[in-house]
């Protein structure tokens, strides 16, 4: 079922408010979520979905994804950090997961914007080519 | 077994082994055609979205954090959570000579069996229209072939002629007709070695078609081997709504092709009624608010932004032209509805039909009174233009007296001769279908009725003798048309010559 109009404007003005410097700041979110439960308004639930969604994708634009084939060390893992920083000009939190599907290399994913350099991907591409 | 390594190994070497960037996005939402992809931050309007498995989508509502997008084709294994991504290019169609004598969908690709189209040339689908700086006037005529249509509503190159009428009152068969008379113009000149002849290719876009319909035009442009110099651009009506939204641009970006090199193209788009609706479709699918009619507010631009791109190019521009007879079905007559006052007032002119006209026998059914070309004139073949600026007025005249005459009051002998030669005027401009008519025999056939040679033929016999003119001209005074080809204009020696050749045929004419 869509969101009601109403509720998604009521979230979009509860998340654009718990922004500190350009950077959501979570004790604001956590805050505006406590009060809006509070005062349980119409379509509470909506309104928390909605809510819920602009955070996930905010989440999710700050933080990268980083898949591997094996384990990275710690000095790789700060260089790779610390190059996506760089890339995007932001603060990025980054989450190291092992796949042992990728086969080999690194897959980061962040926001939508997914950087494959892993060895099934290049395969994948190659197979798409032939 | 050595080609195929090498083949191996240079796909091997060209696939990128750099990590490049992609921007992807995860399906939210699908239903009729139309998926709701959360991410694709990069998505740009009308960007080609990969579904993978050769599935291609079109990106057309950008939002805060979703990207609407129609799926072009079978849209059967997208599922919800389906990864897709940008491909950072428009929707572009093959364009170029190698489509001529080919049927092809709203993308391009071959419906025919033929084969794979041998083309290297892409136009996007959506492309902004040539400015005023490239465009010139209108001055070299389209040749319809049809009498009626050539005397009375001149089209020229570059034109938008608007084609309106009830359900089958002989639409398509105006622009079937004007297809092949050109592609006799265009065998005519090519066979003569004539370099000075600009051939006109034909795109013909059917939108929401039957299949049978779609089948049965291209069986006539065979038949009368006009396939040759035809593309073919078919959205059925068992496409999906977003292939038949595309269809008239990929016909117009192959047409641009033409004009852009300064060839000279002729689209016809075969609906735009139904093209409208496949619109409406998307749009509401899409979410778009929705105005008059529920069409989407931009209903008007979609055809103003489709019809400007028909235009004629100047010399620097490279002289090509591009003219569209757009199509509209009226519902019982009804030219004051929404779309069809649209694409009125975008147009340059129009052909109206009626069914009256129609069931009276009156064939092609053109209201004389409603039709109109605003620009055509001023390309119209001069013999022609010399002798059809009275035609119109007699017609006008005759349609007024017949109005009167109806209350059976006795008339004088001038109202008489008039309604006599009205009459007989209305007859000549009868015309079977898949039968185009050259200009010079036209000119000499209303040549002849103006000064009275068709006076005592009688009505019913009018079509017999001019059938029998038609094929005495051009049997037995081959020369004579060709003069009128190769001067244009009638001077004094021309019609005396005329007059020679018209009083012999009657001498000749028994009915």
């Amino acid at each position: 079922m869509t969101t009601p109009r109403e509720a998604r404007r009521i979230a979009r003005a509860l998340f654009r408010e718990s922004f500190t410097d350009g950077r959501l700041d979570e004790a604001k979110v956590r805050q505006a979520i406590q009060q809006l439960a509070a005062a349980k308004p119409r379509m509470l639930v909506a309104i928390l979905k909605s809510c819920e969604r602009l955070v996930r994708l905010e989440v999710e634009r700050n933080t990268a994804r980083v898949e591997s084939a094996a384990e990275l060390d710690a000095g790789l893992r700060e260089r790779l950090t610390a190059q996506l920083q760089k890339i995007y000009r932001r603060p990025v939190a980054a989450e190291f997961r092992v796949n042992p599907e990728l086969l080999g290399g690194v897959r980061v994913r962040i926001g939508s914007d997914v950087w494959d350099g892993s060895v099934s991907g290049r395969l994948s591409e190659l197979s798409a080519a032939l | 077994m050595a080609n195929i390594l090498q083949e191996i190994e240079k796909q091997i070497a060209g696939a990128k082994t750099g990590v490049a960037r992609q921007n992807v996005g995860v399906v939210r939402e699908i239903s009729d055609g139309v998926a709701r992809i959360e991410g694709l931050s990069d998505a740009m309007l009308n960007e080609m979205i990969d579904f993978g498995n050769n599935v291609m989508g079109l990106a057309l509502n950008l939002e805060e954090t979703e990207v609407g997008a129609v799926i072009l084709g079978d849209y059967i294994g997208i599922k919800e959570g389906t990864e897709c991504r940008t491909t950072g290019r428009l929707l572009s169609v093959p364009v170029g000579k190698a489509l001529l004598g080919r049927v092809v969908d709203s993308l391009g690709r071959p419906l025919d069996g033929k084969g794979p189209i041998q083309t290297d040339t892409f136009y996007p689908v959506e492309k902004i229209a040539p400015g005023i700086i490239k465009r010139r006037s209108v001055s070299q005529p389209v040749q319809t072939g049809i009498m009626a249509v050539d005397a009375m509503i001149p089209i020229g190159r570059g034109q938008r002629e608007l084609i309106i009428g009830d359900r089958s009152t002989g639409k398509t068969t105006i622009c079937i007709d004007t297809i092949i008379n050109n592609a006799r113009l265009n065998r005519a000149a090519e066979q003569a070695g004539d370099k000075n002849y600009r051939p006109l290719y034909s795109i013909y876009v059917a939108v929401g078609q039957k299949q049978s319909n779609i089948a049965r035009v291209i069986g006539v442009l065979e038949e009368n081997g006009a396939m040759p110099y035809t593309i073919i651009v078919a959205a059925a009506a068992s496409d999906n709504a977003a292939n038949q939204y595309l269809a008239p641009f990929s016909g117009a970006a192959m047409g641009e092709w033409f004009m852009d090199n300064g060839m000279d193209a002729l689209i016809i788009y075969d609906d735009l009624s139904k093209h409208a609706v496949a619109y409406r479709q998307v749009s509401l699918i899409l979410k778009r608010p929705s105005g008059r009619e529920a069409y989407p507010g931009d209903v008007f631009y979609l055809h103003s932004r489709l019809l400007e791109r028909a235009a004629r190019l100047s010399e620097q521009a490279g002289n090509g032209s591009l003219t569209a007879l757009p199509i509209i079905e009226t519902q019982l007559g009804d030219v004051s509805a929404y779309i069809p006052t649209n694409v009125i007032s975008i147009t340059d002119g129009q052909i109206y039909l009626e069914t009256d006209l129609f069931y009276q026998g009156v064939r092609p059914a053109i209201s004389v009174g409603l039709s109109v070309s605003r620009v055509g004139s001023a390309a119209q073949v001069k013999a022609m233009k010399q002798i059809a600026g009275r035609i119109k007025g007699d017609l006008a005249q005759f349609r007024e007296l017949a109005a009167f005459a109806q209350f059976g009051s006795d008339l004088d002998a001038k109202t008489q001769a008039q309604l006599e030669r009205g009459k007989r005027i209305v007859e000549l401009f009868k015309q079977n279908q898949y039968n185009p008519q050259p200009v010079e025999v036209q000119t000499v056939v209303l040549w002849a009725v103006q000064n009275a040679f068709f006076d005592d033929v009688a009505v019913d016999k009018i079509k017999d003798c001019q059938a029998r003119m038609s094929d005495y001209l051009m049997s037995r005074k081959p020369e004579l048309m060709a003069k009128i080809v190769k001067e244009k204009a009638l001077n004094d020696a021309l019609i005396a010559e005329i007059k020679v050749a018209v009083t012999e045929f009657k001498q000749t004419y028994r009915s």
